[in-house]
């Protein structure tokens, strides 16, 4: 068993495993020959399932995989991936291998990052920053080369323990539309969950324990005519915000036909008049938790929200540069809770 | 009664500030020291591996610095007349001196700061009195309360040292920047033109609990990076991260280049450096394998010892010889006797002197009272060797003793080392002569049993005092022996007062006990010395665990 791989897009990397690693603790990554799958399945609270084309963030060229399935299941505490990929954002090289110290697989990320010394240690330097200079010489700038390995215990999974994993499977969404931008959304949806917080925390004495079990619930609904709202109702206060003029993008005609698109529930919410309220499709969805979701915004990625009524909230997270490339893909999903 | 009372202007605030928040990071108290020409902030951690201290110059940081004594009054209130000191909460202290010469509000920023030192025998509210002489004639008082105590320092003999490097603090920054936050070690060494540095956390973990096991981060960068770095290739010492870490967010305050000192793992580790009237030093114990250094410590035998190793030195250790002994006791083990080192009283500057002075020298002025050679009859216990790599060695600057710390098995690899020192000799006449190899219990001629009160008093180490222990003794009946002869009692005899080095255990146990037991301790019998042994056992494990978890990254 053997994996080795240059990274080449590190930025992308590490903030990709700083969003997952606010979803969970654990993260399943699945090497394969030409695609890297990230799996994050907690306990309770959102799934994501990623998968990316291993040029998205390696270098496909040294690209080592070698196993006798073809494929490598790994578990990796990812926060310590992200911790550990932050020494490889401004490195000039940066290797990821798998190896072993003892008895204890690791993730060894070695990282060459060269920078520049405004001279060879001169006394009474001050300035704490380093001039770049285009000459080494004697006693000049030179360059000084730093090398940084993480090591980052990982487990090895057997072919077996995984195969039993799989995505959820869900009826056809009633209706999908791009979400705006998601640092505005995340913004919104935490001061209303705020809100709504403090309002239960300050509605006092009659159940307390029970209100504060459960944090928050947003509700979140879109219809096919470009709108999506987020709300938030209690006993205080009842808040929502609309967005309108959102695209709610064409199904591809390659892939279903004109008759199977006409099936589909979405098309069937399309038919109603936009002041409709049969025409919006409702999810309940925690609020800590979908800030949580949120936090893949770092991505600047464009965003298809899925919403099954009252059952599922799907995301679909493109990466830029990826946006019609469908094997670069963030897959979220969200249970919808009962009202 | 001491006067002590000193000004500061805003830039000296400031570096006070960076100081105390430095200080923080280490211990809740700040230790402070007021002498004739410097006063000295320092801080030793509770596990007592880490002590930070900053020596402040009495012209150069501050405005204006008096300090005086009245000899006069009541001495025993103050073991050592010649210096004062006190601790205070560093919180208290931070919130006092916080941001005020950083002036958000320029119109009232501080102008001048003034502290004074109001103690009164006959008052009973003693306070430490900082005004804050701000613009437009602004003046915030604040009177804090502190607690007089007994400072105590690491020891530290650069001369010994040797390995050595010397970098800016940036670069030490950018490393640390690279390692887990919940990294708790730090490994450093160097190989093949590089110095590594590696964080880890010993952890003890499963099988199943592999994804919670610290990350290992090494970061190599070039020797080039350093001003200079002489260091033995692949010695490897091991310190607490988070010591290194405020050590160098610190220097980098300062911006002055940091020096550290090493000789071995498990051997103390200074960091030093010096800027505008501040001296700093930080001695932080080290742990790693030492199989290899032993070795190599046994190719260079002449090394003398870190001195911080060495027993907790009684009083005036200022003027303490560094290498004492022509004549040693057999040790009980075949290790060769380290020489019973002087310690750096003064701090910063102390260590300094010593370490010009000659290891190896004979200092006949020494008033340096040898350690007790009674444990050498303890049960030779080669395990306890080891133990006592674990430990810094502590000197109590103050005329309190520390022998309570030096009964305990930590120092055990400080063979005692007997008088020699002609004067000593002649006290020890009186005394009975009796060679210091004898038994207590054979020496049924001295007075082996002391009273505490007695003891107290000689602890005030006055001219008079000593010669009234002296006078004392031999009146007192052999009979007196007790059963349960405590090794402070057999220090007294042995060593007597001599000048105003008092003999006397007093607030040394401090080091190890609350002050409020310390009558209890007077007679504390050879069971209680047992329960002292009992301490340095479960550190013991601590070095093995370092080395079975150090770093072998390839």
């Amino acid at each position: 068993m053997r994996f080795r791989t240059q990274l080449s897009h590190v930025p992308t990397f590490s903030k990709l495993t700083a969003s997952l690693s606010s979803l969970g603790k654990v993260c399943w990554m699945r090497l394969e020959d030409g695609v890297v799958r990230f799996t994050i399945i907690p306990d309770q609270g959102t799934q994501v399932w990623a998968q990316l084309p291993v040029e998205a963030i390696f270098e496909e060229s040294t690209y080592i995989l070698e196993s006798n399935s073809g494929v490598i299941n790994l578990e990796v505490p990812v926060g310590a991936l992200h911790r550990a990929l932050r020494s490889a954002v401004t490195a000039t090289t940066s290797q990821l291998r798998l190896t072993k110290k003892g008895n204890v697989p690791l993730l060894a990320l070695t990282v060459h990052t060269s920078s520049w010394t405004a001279g060879s240690n001169a006394i009474g330097i001050t300035a704490g920053t380093e001039e770049p200079g285009p000459e080494s010489g004697g006693s000049g700038p030179r360059e000084r080369e730093t090398v940084i390995t993480q090591e980052i215990p990982v487990k090895v999974l057997h072919e077996t323990a995984v195969e039993g994993l799989h995505e959820p499977r869900c009826r056809d969404p009633d209706v999908h539309i791009i979400l705006p931008s998601l640092f505005q959304l995340k913004s919104i949806s935490e001061r209303f969950t705020k809100l709504a917080a403090d309002a239960r925390a300050s509605a006092g004495s009659s159940n307390v324990a029970a209100s504060a079990a459960a944090s928050p619930k947003l509700e979140l609904s879109a219809n096919m005519h470009g709108s999506l709202r987020l709300g938030i109702v209690t006993d205080a206060l009842s808040i929502s915000s609309i967005w309108t003029d959102l695209v709610n993008p064409p199904l591809d005609p390659g892939q279903l036909s004109a008759a199977e698109i006409e099936q589909l529930p979405s098309e069937r919410m399309r038919g109603f008049d936009p002041a409709d309220d049969a025409g919006w499709a409702k999810v309940r969805i925690d609020g800590k938790d979908w800030g949580r979701v949120l936090s893949v915004g770092r991505l600047s990625p464009k965003v298809v929200a899925c919403f099954v009524h009252e059952t599922a909230l799907i995301l679909y997270v493109y990466l830029p540069g990826s946006w019609n490339g469908e094997d670069s893909c963030l897959t979220y999903y969200i249970n919808s809770y009962a009202a | 009664m001491t006067s002590l009372s000193f000004s500061l202007a805003p830039e000296a605030l400031v570096r006070l500030h960076n100081a105390l928040i430095c200080l923080s990071k280490f211990s809740h108290y700040a230790s402070i020291e007021a002498e004739y020409d410097l006063l000295r902030l320092s801080a030793l951690n509770l596990a007592k591996t880490a002590y930070a201290g900053f020596a402040l110059d009495a012209d150069e940081f501050f405005q204006t610095y008096i300090f005086g004594v009245n000899h006069s009054s009541n001495v025993s209130t103050r073991p050592r007349a010649d210096k004062f000191s006190c601790q205070i909460d560093v919180k208290t202290l931070l919130s006092v001196f916080k941001g005020r010469a950083s002036g958000r509000d320029k119109d009232t920023a501080v102008e001048r700061c003034e502290v004074e030192l109001r103690e009164d025998i006959d008052e009973t509210e003693c306070r430490l009195v900082i005004r804050m002489i701000c613009g437009l004639g602004v003046i915030r008082s604040y009177k804090l309360t502190y607690e007089p105590t007994t400072v105590q320092h690491a020891t530290f003999d650069r001369s010994s040292t040797t390995n050595q490097w010397c970098i800016e603090p940036r670069f030490l920054k950018e490393i640390t920047d690279h390692f887990s936050l919940s990294a708790e070690q730090l490994d450093i060494f160097s190989a093949h033109e590089k110095a590594i540095f590696t964080s880890y956390t010993t952890k003890i973990t499963d099988g199943k609990e592999i994804l919670k096991q610290p990350v290992h981060t090494s970061v190599a960068i070039e020797k080039q990076d350093f001003e200079h770095f002489i260091v033995e290739d692949n010695l490897h010492v091991v310190i607490h991260l988070k010591d290194f870490k405020a050590v160098i967010a610190h220097a980098e305050t300062a911006g002055v280049m940091i020096t550290a000192r090493y000789t071995n793992p498990c051997r103390p580790l200074q960091f030093a450096y010096d800027f505008g009237g501040v001296k700093t030093e930080f001695t932080l114990m080290t742990t790693g394998e030492s199989d290899a250094s032993d070795i190599s410590s046994s190719s260079r035998a002449a090394v003398p010892q870190l001195s911080a190793r060495q027993t907790p030195a009684p009083v005036n250790v200022s003027q303490s010889n560094n290498a004492p002994n022509t004549r040693q006791m057999p040790p009980p083990r075949s290790r060769s006797v380290r020489p019973l080192t002087g310690n750096s009283a003064r701090g910063t500057a102390e260590v300094s002197t010593q370490s010009q002075r000659p290891p190896a020298s004979i200092n006949l002025d020494s008033l340096f009272v040898p350690a007790d050679d009674d444990r050498q009859w303890d049960v030779p216990n080669e395990d306890e060797r080891d133990e006592t790599e674990d430990m810094l060695g502590w000197d109590a600057t103050t005329d309190q003793e520390t022998f309570s710390a030096s009964m305990g098995p930590r120092l055990r690899d400080i063979e005692p080392s007997m008088p020699l020192q002609e004067e000593q000799a002649i006290d020890q006449e009186e005394a009975t002569g009796i060679p210091p190899t004898q038994r207590m219990s054979q020496v049924s001629r001295l007075p082996l049993h002391d009273d505490p009160a007695g003891r107290t008093t000689s602890t005030n180490t006055n001219d008079t005092r000593g010669p009234f222990n002296r006078q004392s003794n031999p009146t007192k009946p052999a009979l007196h022996i007790p059963p349960s002869i405590d090794i402070r009692t057999a220090i007294a005899m042995l060593s007597p007062p001599k000048r105003n080095h008092s003999l006397v255990v007093n607030d040394g146990q401090h080091m190890f006990t609350s002050s409020s037991q310390l009558t209890r301790l007077w007679k504390t019998p050879w069971r209680k010395l047992a329960a002292v042994i009992a301490t340095p056992r479960h550190d013991r494990r601590v070095p093995s665990m370092y080395i079975n978890t150090m770093p072998t990254s390839e």
